[in-house]
């Protein structure tokens, strides 16, 4: 991904996300790329913590992909952890520009279900927008770097609105 | 379980004028049976209708009416009822003309059987 494409991509995901938290009632939530490169956030206050949810969103995904082709069980579709009061949703998708990943956490304001029926909208969404069109070329570890920073600052620049999870 | 799940929806989709009967699981607002229409999502009215009741419910005892037995929803063509609570859901979708009376029979018969 080119780090001049960041701030638009941020600009076009923007309101996807916004429906998305507001239909689902998740009230966090992460796009990211299967590299862990952030591309839109909801509810997050802190730099470290999107980081860290993302990485590990990232690691995650390539660690079920592998297990589900080690047990022939296919593409998985999505992680659901039911915790006492919060419940975390991780789920992959695949846009023909790459493969993105999002992270929602609930609490009982919302469901399984709910979250799920508005993320496959949502995926359907991203996977229509001309920014995702395109495969991507591929990028070296500096550039890459330099990429997640500018995702970053561009994220928490605007405003720094949300909650601490 | 699953005969009786089995049995109450089979029951519900011979009522004259029900297009769609479900079984949801509450909590997660996922199907755990259906037997829908053409162009109906099962997952969607699931998810949809769970959040609905849960909400209606809150709404209820916040109006200090006590729990919610049934939701009844009417629209322009067409019913949706909802009745049930945790774990289950009975959900059932039926044509405006549908008698109502024999639904709401019905599926209080269903959520008798799945409790």
């Amino acid at each position: 991904m080119r780090r001049g494409d960041i701030a638009r991509l941020i600009e076009v995901l923007r309101e996807p996300m916004r429906v998305f938290v507001r239909e689902s009632r998740a009230h966090i939530a992460l796009l990211v790329n299967a590299s862990g490169q952030v591309l839109a956030q909801h509810g997050f206050v802190g730099r470290y913590q999107v980081m860290n949810v993302a990485a590990l969103a990232a690691a995650a995904n390539a660690s079920a992909r592998v297990l589900a082709d080690l047990t022939g069980a296919g593409r998985w579709q999505y992680l659901h952890h039911a915790g006492r009061s919060r419940q975390l949703f991780v789920a992959p998708f695949m846009t023909p520009s790459e493969e993105l990943i999002l992270v929602a956490i609930f609490d009982e304001h919302s469901t399984l279900g709910l979250v799920e029926l508005f993320f496959k909208r949502f995926a359907s969404e991203i996977r229509s927008l001309p920014e995702f069109a395109e495969a991507l070329p591929p990028v070296n570890a500096a550039a890459f770097e330099g990429e997640l920073e500018a995702g970053l600052d561009r994220i928490f620049a605007p405003q720094q609105s949300g909650k601490e999870i | 379980m699953s005969d009786v799940v089995s049995a109450a929806l089979s029951r519900l989709s011979q009522v004259p004028g029900v297009r769609s009967a479900l079984v949801v699981d509450a909590e997660a607002g996922v199907p755990v049976a259906s037997e829908v229409g053409d162009g109906v999502s099962a997952e969607a009215v699931a998810a949809l209708t769970a959040s609905l009741f849960q909400r209606t419910e809150r709404a209820a005892r916040e109006a200090a009416l006590g729990g919610l037995g049934m939701l009844q929803l009417e629209t322009e063509d067409g019913y949706v009822v909802v009745a049930g609570g945790r774990p289950l859901l009975v959900v059932v979708i039926a044509d405006r003309d549908a008698q109502l009376g024999l639904i709401r029979l019905e599926t209080d018969r269903a959520v008798e059987a799945l409790r």
